[in-house]
């Protein structure tokens, strides 16, 4: 634990130098004012912003993308809040009692509320990453292509079937972002697989222009001419945002409680912010003696979910660094960023680049400090972007996706790929099938394959290995707990009478 | 559509894409679990897919109704009809022009028509907001992208 904590000072020191600090500001600046405004989420921001990460150094690079991600939580708060506009899907549920409490001339201090409990559990998310990070490191030191493989297995499952939606269109989706993955040259053979015959496609399909075209494109095809904002109820003055004693014993507990759901799902793989949001919120409400008063401006129901967003984003960070395998779409991502600069998350990364690693939590901490500094009277001002009418943001958006996307690889090829992406992402979206497993297919594919190529070739052709080697086998059964999880549940749903779930 | 026929069409997707995937994968050489081949992995999913496609036809028929208890639409924001020809023509036709405009004339009339014609995809816009809204776009495009962050693609080609 003495060497956590002095390498934590040695993150702090790298954290603090003014050019990565500059990274970091604007990254959390960024992140934030993404947050607000809907449509853009951190998904598409970051790919944005990838061609910046290939410029500058890995160390700015991913403090800057860290800070898009969790700035963009703070964000999402102020929207679903002021306006009943959930920026994204895990602010949904902040919406049932904020968007009342802003009705009732309290928006502000719904707003205090929401910046203490986030802080308070990105803190303990950051606390946990810290002691939890190096144990697994340890651990992961042992294992084999075959651990690697039942491992990724399960984020991939998880990443599936906790999505929202069908758990089966979950998994087909998985499928696709794999087989996107696949598309290009193969490493080993030099065969081109899936390029439909372009020679274009024989680098395969870049990541930025995959996930702006499934999620910005895709966002644009479906909202065009569709949107409706509010924008009254939005006058928030900085005084109204602190909260009294009795608002904040009254938001203390839930904020535990929240906590305490973020953290634990934030170390699951495959678990959205989304999921853990609602637990939050469902827990909070069951647990409540006035259960009624849900949905009509509960504090509780503002200060349990956010806290869990929070705390899940810190901890969201922890597989993903220390193993390798993101925790969802965001962390896929970022991983691919990392992988662009040729880092390799995972064990090793620890050991090689302990500026990386530490330098980046320590970052966390600075964030969330700014963010709690810059939010008090930035407030007016990301209400009023909010009232940039959407007629004017999406063409101003798609030109910064395409210049974004030519640029990480200088080709204009590209941003065609990402056009063709957003047709098929609305294709889907209309078809109900959950879009993010794509990310985490795409991300995982390309190690995926080599991982089980090596695990074959070790066992010489031998399956059974997936269940005699300890690690694998383990991950094995909880992935195949999970399939049984949903197929029950399936059942159950399939007989008339079912309960549905209560919220 | 109901959701009933969305799963139709979705399984059915899925079961064409699938098979496809199968098909053009055995073409790389499948090879063994011990030596595999090009083609293994991507056969490997491909026929996963085409199996969830007929999971999900099969069900499609057979599970009533809506997976309701799910998460709230994220698309709850929206109204309206949900074909949106003129919308959706100009979004792709926009990043369209971007590719083709920016191989043949260069940054600047790029970005002006990509902006233009994604503008005028919205019915709230005319042609003289659009144009403003594109003309400003393109003078700071020029000076972020080009000047600032000198991006490769030139301001202008003659081609």
């Amino acid at each position: 634990m003495h060497d956590s904590l002095m390498q934590l000072v040695y993150g702090f020191g790298i954290a603090l130098e003014p050019h990565n600090l500059m990274w970091c500001v604007f990254g959390v600046l960024v992140g934030n004012l993404i947050g607000v405004l809907p449509g853009m989420g951190p998904l598409s921001t970051i790919s944005m912003l990838l061609p910046i990460v290939a410029v500058i150094a890995p160390v700015p690079g991913i403090l800057m993308l860290a800070g898009i991600f969790y700035g963009s939580q703070y964000g999402g708060a102020i929207g679903a809040i002021l306006l009943n506009l959930p920026s994204h899907p895990p602010h949904a549920v902040t919406c049932l009692d904020g968007y009342p409490l802003t009705l009732q001339g309290r928006g502000g201090t719904a707003l205090g509320i929401t910046m203490m409990a986030s802080f308070f559990a990105a803190s303990v998310g950051i606390v946990v990453m810290i002691f939890l990070s190096p144990l697994l490191v340890k651990a992961a030191d042992s294992f084999g292509p075959a651990d690697i493989c039942a491992i990724m297995l399960l984020g991939l499952l998880a990443g599936a079937t906790m999505a929202r939606g069908s758990p089966l269109k979950g998994v087909a989706m998985t499928v696709f972002g794999l087989l996107c993955g696949v598309a290009g040259t193969d490493e080993i053979s030099g065969t081109a697989r899936y390029t439909l015959g372009l020679s274009e496609l024989r680098d395969g399909v870049e990541l930025g222009g995959l996930t702006m075209g499934l999620f910005g494109i895709a966002d644009f095809l479906v909202s065009v001419n569709r949107t409706t904002v509010n924008p009254a109820n939005a006058r928030v003055s900085m005084r109204d945002m602190r909260p009294t004693w009795a608002e904040i014993r009254q938001a203390f507990w839930p904020m535990l409680r929240g906590t305490g759901v973020g953290t634990a799902f934030g170390a699951l793989p495959g678990t959205g912010p989304t999921i853990t949001t609602f637990l939050a919120y469902a827990l909070e409400r069951r647990w409540s003696k006035s259960p009624e008063r849900f949905g009509k401006g509960a504090l509780e129901g503002v200060a349990a979910p956010e806290a869990a967003s929070h705390a899940k984003t810190q901890v969201d960070f922890i597989p993903t660094m220390s193993l390798g395998i993101p925790g969802d779409p965001v962390m896929a991502l970022i991983l691919g960023a990392l992988v662009m600069k040729g880092l390799q998350p995972g064990p090793q990364m620890v050991a090689d680049h302990p500026d990386i690693f530490w330098g980046l939590i320590a970052s966390f901490w600075i964030g969330n400090v700014l963010l709690v500094i810059l939010n008090v009277p930035l407030i007016g001002v990301w209400v009023r972007m909010l009232r940039v009418p959407y007629r004017f943001l999406y063409p101003a958006a798609l030109f910064f996706i395409a210049v974004g996307v030519y640029s990480t690889r200088n080709n204009l090829f590209d941003v065609a790929i990402t056009a063709a992406f957003g047709v098929v992402g609305a294709i889907l979206l209309a078809l109900e099938f959950p879009l993010s497993p794509i990310v985490l297919g795409f991300v995982l594919g390309p190690q995926l394959e080599p991982n089980f190529r090596r695990a074959m070739l070790l066992s010489r052709g031998d399956l059974s290995v997936f269940v005699t080697r300890p690690v694998a086998c383990g991950f094995v059964a909880a992935s195949a707990l999970l399939v049984l999880l949903q197929l029950l549940a399936w059942w159950r749903r399939r007989r008339p009478g079912a309960p549905t779930s209560a919220r | 559509m109901n959701k009933m026929t969305k799963d139709h069409v979705g399984g059915a997707l899925l079961l064409a894409v699938g098979i496809a995937v199968v098909v053009a994968g055995a073409g790389y050489g499948v090879g063994t679990l011990r030596q595999m081949g090009s083609g293994f992995f991507p056969v490997l999913l491909g026929a996963l897919l085409t199996l969830i496609g007929v999971a999900l036809l099969f069900s499609a028929g057979r599970v009533p109704g809506s997976d309701a208890d799910e998460a709230p639409a994220e698309m709850a924001h929206l109204a309206g009809p949900v074909v949106q020809w003129r919308g959706w023509l100009c979004i792709v036709g926009a990043a369209l022009a971007f590719v083709v405009l920016g191989e043949h004339g260069g940054l600047v009339p790029a970005s002006f028509a990509s902006v233009f014609i994604a503008a005028m995809g919205d019915r709230g816009n005319t042609v003289r907001s659009a144009a403003a809204l594109a003309a400003g776009l393109t003078v700071a495009g020029v000076i972020v992208f080009h000047y600032g962050l000198h991006l490769l693609l030139p301001l202008f080609t003659w081609s």
